[in-house]
């Protein structure tokens, strides 16, 4: 088998290990670390049950064990080349030592995030509409978002309903379902509470580190809906 | 009376058991000792902390001796060599030297606890510079150190900031003829390390492996623990060579996991060094008569219903004498000797009276 994933201890030497060490001081302080590293085997059972390690060069058994190691270069090189190839599905929640690669690297996924680096834009760059979509609307796929030409494989049938959009959704017996800009139809409270809710937890600075155009829109929508609802909330 | 006194050659852990196991049922036991005390390798060789409950090894040797120091039934016999045995169950001549003076030892049986020695890790080769590097120790020099308190390069003196562990030095190898697993060393290993890092806290600590081999509770209480409270770096690969670089060791291996060649500084290498019969158990099993197997170990016949009894009747044998052993082990079958070697006699008396 051939090796995507360069292992070699200098792979970013020309980032200062001051600055990797601040990194994983980040990840090791998160409090969820303690509760989801405690050493490796080395047995490969998180592997086996991969289905990413089927396709890319990838192992959750890696991460464990650099992780159990502390080894501050080896998870620079992680967060930045490997990381992103989980799909987060948990499968791996079966080690015998009680880690969880999954959530180890949902941890280092976050740092990558929240520090801006270059792999996190890179990674996150495809779903830039989709988290426009959740972010400001509250749901994820809408029914205008099926447009003929993005799903060819899907036949010709999908013209017809994109034909039609408004029609067929009346179609459907909930009320709620009668939408096409967003899945269903959000409650403005909900909106509300779900933009305080990304305001609040650090999510909109998160966007802020990885795509700052999306989050200048994002910005102007939550704070008009915002203040008219009478909260007082100040993106910086 | 000679068929109610059990000769215990040996006083180490398994021999010192045997010998109170012998006097708390009833009979006389003999202990005979070369050195001028009790204890054998743990207090020869300056342990420090047993594995695997790090206990202090002096309160727990003391405590192991204390019961048959001044027992009625037992008689410990310090510096004395067994140098000749003649006789049968129930009627032993055992012939040695004291001090200089011959002495001659009457028992009805015999139980051999003459232990093992540590592998010389410049027997076969100097691949890891033993004889060359100061700073590549062994882990009875650590012991030694660590039972003083204090864990140091002995090339200058200075407290080291990376340590690694290599494993199997002596064991799991056929090319030195040694196959076996000596079965401890994992265990002392991930002990010491512990004892390193309680000591120096921010010393980077590593152990290089083949498998651990961490049976029973050592897993949780000693492997698992180094790991994850100690944040020990266990790396499965063993290192090829050592070289000096300036004042630094440098290990060559593979970080198999990160399937990566791996060249790594260490200020201090700790060589986990296996078990070899020692020099006395081979004599005995000479002097007995007893089946060795192809190591040099005094062969058991029971496999592993009977870890105890020899080829010859009357004759037992416990502990590191048999194969690699830890304390519980060789307690273990210090005790169950002395079970069996009463056990023997007793149906002999019998069938004569």
């Amino acid at each position: 088998m051939e090796f995507a994933l360069d292992l070699s201890a200098n792979k970013y030497a020309d980032v200062p290990y001051e600055e990797k060490e601040r990194l994983f001081n980040e990840m090791k302080s998160d409090e969820r670390w303690p509760h989801v590293l405690y050493g490796c085997y080395e047995c490969g059972i998180c592997v086996a049950s991969c289905p990413s390690a089927r396709f890319y060069d990838f192992s959750p058994r890696i991460i464990a064990q650099a992780a159990a190691r502390e080894d501050v270069d080896l998870l620079y090189t992680l967060m930045n080349d490997s990381v992103w190839d989980c799909s987060q599905c948990f499968s791996c929640d079966r080690c015998p030592r009680g880690n969880s690669p999954g959530q180890i690297i949902t941890v280092m996924r976050e740092v990558a995030v929240r520090n801006g680096l270059q792999s996190a834009k890179e990674a996150l760059e495809g779903y830039g509409r989709i988290i426009y979509k959740i972010m400001s609307t509250g749901t994820q796929v809408s029914p205008d978002m099926l447009q003929p030409n993005a799903f060819p494989d899907w036949g010709g049938h999908v013209n017809e309903i994109s034909e039609h959009l408004e029609v067929w959704r009346k179609a459907l017996p909930p009320e709620t379902l009668h939408t096409t800009e967003t899945g269903w139809k959000v409650d403005e409270k909900t909106l509300i509470e779900l933009y305080l809710i990304w305001h609040m937890t650090g999510v909109m600075d998160m966007i802020e580190q990885i795509d700052e155009g999306l989050y200048m829109i994002l910005v102007d929508v939550m704070e008009e809906r915002l203040e008219d609802a009478g909260y007082d909330v100040t993106f910086d | 009376m000679t068929t109610q006194t059990v000769a215990i050659i040996g006083g180490g852990p398994a021999g010192i058991e045997a010998a109170k196991g012998v006097a708390e049922l009833g009979f006389k036991a003999i202990l005979i000792e070369k050195r001028d005390r009790l204890g054998g390798t743990p207090d020869e060789q300056k342990y420090a902390a047993l594995t695997p409950d790090l206990r202090d090894t002096q309160t727990a040797l003391r405590e192991l001796i204390a019961p048959i120091e001044n027992h009625p039934n037992v008689e410990i016999m310090y510096n004395t060599l067994i140098t000749d045995a003649e006789g049968a169950l129930g009627d032993f001549t055992l012939k040695g030297v004291q001090l200089g003076k011959e002495v001659e030892i009457k028992a009805g049986a015999v139980i051999i606890a003459t232990g093992f020695q540590h592998f010389d890790p410049g027997r076969e080769t100097q691949k890891y510079g033993y004889y060359e590097f100061d700073d590549v120790i062994t882990l009875t020099d650590a012991e030694k150190m660590l039972s003083e308190g204090k864990f140091v390069r002995p090339s200058n003196g200075e407290v080291p900031k990376r340590v690694c562990f290599i494993q199997c030095v002596g064991s799991r190898d056929r090319r030195l003829g040694n196959e076996y697993c000596s079965k401890v060393c994992c265990g002392i290993s991930s002990k010491q390390s512990i004892e390193i890092k309680k000591l120096i806290p921010d010393c980077k600590v590593f152990i290089f492996y083949i498998d651990m081999r961490m049976y029973g509770y050592w897993e949780n209480e000693i492997y698992w623990k180094a790991q994850e409270e100690y944040k020990v770096n266990y790396i499965k690969g063993i290192a090829t060579e050592i070289v000096r670089k300036g004042d630094k060791l440098l290990v060559k291996g593979e970080d198999t996991t990160f399937r990566r060649p791996m060249e790594v500084e260490m200020d201090v290498v700790i060589l986990a060094v296996g078990m070899e019969p020692s020099e006395g158990t081979k004599e005995m099993a000479r002097i007995f008569g007893l089946k060795q197997n192809k190591y040099g170990f005094i062969e058991t016949i029971g496999g592993p219903l009977d870890t105890v009894s020899t080829n010859v009747p009357g004759v037992f044998a416990a502990g590191a004498c048999t194969g690699p052993a830890d304390l519980e082990d060789s307690v273990s079958a210090g005790g169950l000797a002395a079970v069996k070697a009463m056990a023997a006699l007793r149906k002999l008396e019998a069938v004569t009276a």
